[in-house]
């Protein structure tokens, strides 16, 4: 059980950038030598497909340019050099709101799953009727997140449930833990919810949620199952879960399913309870450095600062990593900000850096065992290479959930994901120019909600 | 301050080809030992030749080709190793030369070098050793299991490989750190020691020397056996079959190579016809079984169901 420190240090520089989630990127508000208050809106969404920006902190605006991201691409962004004072907005509370305002506050908030989609559009997709929501609680445990008490995590988290369902409008609601988080499977079982225990519930080969909806007769159940983590696990995760099937290239709204991380979940309960918008964030800091923990950051808040938070660098390091050591994207400098997506930082040493040459696969089947989806990567891979993009469909490269596993075991040090990602990319391309093309009666795309 | 770029994933398990060659060259060095204790001096000449000609083969190919020389990986020198231990005890010097040179040339690097080639070519040229050179590869005697110390010293050994089954056993310790696969030995020996009971023929001709190093060494060579979770098992019971069929009219020494080498041929298609299915789709079995329940009233027969 690890604690959440709070940065306290006032860093010299904040950079905010204008896109922190997947869409279109936010029109500044403000601009140079403007001073800027604590949760004051700095950038506008010009579409519904957006999430506003807040600055996070109180000071003034240095510039507005083009600056790193965590993704490795330059984002325009507001560069803020704080002041000692703290201004704030006032954020209001609002409760008993129906589900429109629910939404609309959400956006405004700027509140983005940590995979990038902004919630309101999970919560409320167009033309698309959600009837169940997802707390993906599978990767996050309690302690990950600002809540005093176990017993505060559950009770907040079905609290917030309640919140999301009726923003969506969905008459079910799951939490889903994860088999082996003792913590958080001992702070919902029996605990009295609106009259009735909770139980946590294993799903296990066909009990799937709607056996414990119609077994405990209830709408909000916890369940637990093994972790599943990736780039890309929506698809699998409905399934294992629920036990629908999400259509190539849809997200999971198309099956009627949202599905929301803790930290949103937790980001809309203070929106609801306190008014604030989403301006602070945990994040993990491991590897090299001399004080490894989970700091609770304001957003903007560059690498180097938090770094430093943590007592700096343990050595010389060699490699920058934000998001995780499977998944995660090295980077090129220490100067890019905390944004909404951003989970974790890792610091590795020079020893720890790899230096792999690809070899021939050895056909060793390392990969077909690890593999959590059934795919047989090795094949895969040799075909992607091969550009024979329409085999690798056949052999359905694109359940594929992107965890990395393949490429980690693989003696050859074959750059498997990569060329499983490039043959996904390249057959949702291939898709993309076929929809203008066909016939009208002939439906391919999503019932609705594609990526 | 300098940071480097990579694509992930960012750490990585640290087995490599080259690190899988060279403990399954260690863990056949007991059995090494055994036989030049066993054969004398002669079998550590015969081991030497193997391997000296696999290495000089591989470079003189991969210099002739321009390619870079991948000696330092140990696939050479296990193949040379590998052929040598298939030899009589009594076998020429050049029998294990020409061995190792054809098992290098031809069943490895003519069919394309490691990860391409279909047939394993320790069993390529033990084959063709075999059929040239009958009378020089034939051994003295075969072995049988008489007692509990024939495990440990097998005085019927006529290959180097038949002269200590327990010396074999490190190949339990390459199946437990995973370097190599363990459906395949499993099935394989499952299935060779339930046919040879149904059928009648002596365990103590089954479990020898050749057939341990067939199951834990041969049929597990990863290029020339399927990668498919099924396809391994499939791949395991056909190797059984195979050998139990040679053997039980024939002796089991030469089963195991021939029952591997020609199960070898079917490998890429068992591949093909065992590819998994998408996650949630039902396989045959399944969708069969459905079928068959639907049928059968069984809420009428008063039985209740979950889900």
């Amino acid at each position: 059980m690890a604690e959440i420190n709070v940065m306290e240090t006032i860093p010299e520089k904040m950079i905010i950038p204008l896109k922190q989630h997947k869409g279109d990127i936010c029109e500044p508000l403000v601009s140079k030598g403007e001073v800027v208050k604590v949760g004051q809106k700095i950038g506008e969404c010009p579409s519904d497909k957006c999430a506003a920006i807040h600055s996070s902190v109180c000071g003034e605006v240095v510039s507005v340019e083009e600056s790193s991201h965590p993704s490795g691409n330059r984002i325009n962004s507001v560069v803020i050099q704080p002041i000692e004072e703290t201004e704030c907005e006032d954020f209001t509370p609002f409760k008993d709101s129906g589900k429109e305002q629910l939404i609309s506050a959400i956006k405004e908030a700027g509140i983005v799953e940590n995979y990038g989609t902004p919630t309101h559009l999970v919560l409320n997709p167009p033309d698309c009727d959600i009837d169940t929501v997802l707390i993906n609680a599978t990767a996050s445990e309690w302690v990950g997140h600002n809540y005093e008490t176990p017993l505060e995590y559950a009770s907040q988290m079905l609290d917030s449930l309640r919140l999301l369902m009726k923003a969506a409008g969905a008459s079910r609601g799951v939490i889903v833990l994860r088999n082996d988080d003792k913590d958080s499977i001992d702070a919902f079982d029996g605990l009295d919810y609106e009259g009735k225990t909770i139980m946590v519930s294993p799903l296990i080969g066909k009990r799937r949620v709607d056996y414990y909806f119609n077994d405990q007769n209830t709408d909000i159940i916890v369940v637990s199952q093994d972790k599943i983590y990736g780039k890309n696990i929506f698809e699998y995760f409905t399934y294992n879960v629920t036990g629908r099937k999400v259509p190539f290239r849809c997200t999971p709204a198309s099956a009627g399913v949202a599905i929301c991380g803790v930290k949103s979940t937790k980001a809309i309960h203070d929106l609801v309870n306190t008014g604030m918008p989403y301006i602070e964030t945990v994040v993990t800091v491991s590897g090299q450095v001399n004080n490894p923990q989970h700091l609770l950051v304001k957003i903007g808040t560059t690498f180097r600062d938090v770094i430093e938070a943590c007592g700096g660098y343990s050595g010389e390091p060699a490699k920058l990593i934000s998001n995780g050591v499977i998944t995660g994207v090295a980077q090129y400098e220490e100067e890019v900000p905390v944004t909404k997506m951003t989970t974790s930082i890792i610091v590795q040493g020079k020893d720890e850096v790899l230096k792999d040459i690809s070899k021939e696969c050895i056909h060793c089947a390392r990969c077909v065992d690890v593999c959590p989806v059934d795919l047989i990567p090795n094949r895969i891979a040799a075909l992607a290479n091969q550009g024979r993009f329409d085999e690798c469909k056949q052999m359905h490269v694109e359940n594929c959930i992107e965890c990395g596993r393949c490429s980690s075991v693989c003696p050859s040090k074959i750059h498997i994901m990569q060329l499983l990602q490039y043959s996904k990319e390249a057959i949702a391309k291939a898709y993309e120019d076929m929809f203008e093309k066909e016939s009208s009666n002939l439906k391919l795309g999503c019932a609705c909600g594609s990526e | 301050m300098t940071l480097t770029i990579s694509a992930p994933p960012h750490i990585k398990q640290d087995t490599t080809f080259r690190k899988i060659t060279w403990i399954k060259f260690l863990t056949l060095l007991p059995v090494s030992l055994v036989s030049v204790y066993f054969f004398g001096l002669y079998a550590l000449a015969l081991i030497l030749a193997g391997i000296g000609m696999a290495v000089v083969t591989e470079v003189v190919i991969q210099k002739a080709f321009k390619k870079e020389v991948t000696v330092a990986n140990g696939h050479a020198p296990l193949i040379g190793l590998m052929v040598a231990l298939l030899v009589p005890g009594e076998a020429p010097i050049w029998i294990p030369i020409v061995g190792a040179f054809f098992a290098v040339a031809i069943g490895k690097h003519a069919f394309g070098d490691i990860g391409s080639y279909i047939f394993n070519p320790v069993l390529a040229a033990w084959v063709f050793l075999q059929l040239a050179y009958w009378s020089a590869m034939y051994p003295v005697s075969f072995p049988e299991l008489g007692g509990i110390s024939d495990l440990f010293l097998e005085n019927g050994a006529g290959m180097l490989v038949g002269v200590s089954p327990i010396a074999l056993v490190g190949g339990l310790y390459l199946i437990f750190k995973r370097y190599v696969e363990w459906k395949i030995p499993l099935f394989y020996a499952l299935t060779t020691l339930v046919l040879a009971l149904l059928i009648g023929d002596k365990i103590g001709h089954v479990v020898t020397g050749a057939f341990i190093f067939g199951v834990l060494f041969l049929a597990t060579d990863s290029p020339s056996s399927p990668v498919t979770k099924n396809g391994r098992i499939i791949y395991g019971i056909l190797c059984g079959l195979l050998t139990v069929i040679y053997g039980h009219f024939a002796n089991y020494v030469f089963a195991v190579f021939y029952g591997i080498f020609l199960a070898n041929c079917v490998a890429s298609f068992i591949d093909n016809n065992t590819l998994p299915r998408s996650f949630g789709e039902e396989s045959f079995l399944q969708r069969k079984y459905r079928l068959m329940m639907n049928k059968i009233p069984l809420e009428k027969l008063g039985v209740k169901i979950d889900d």
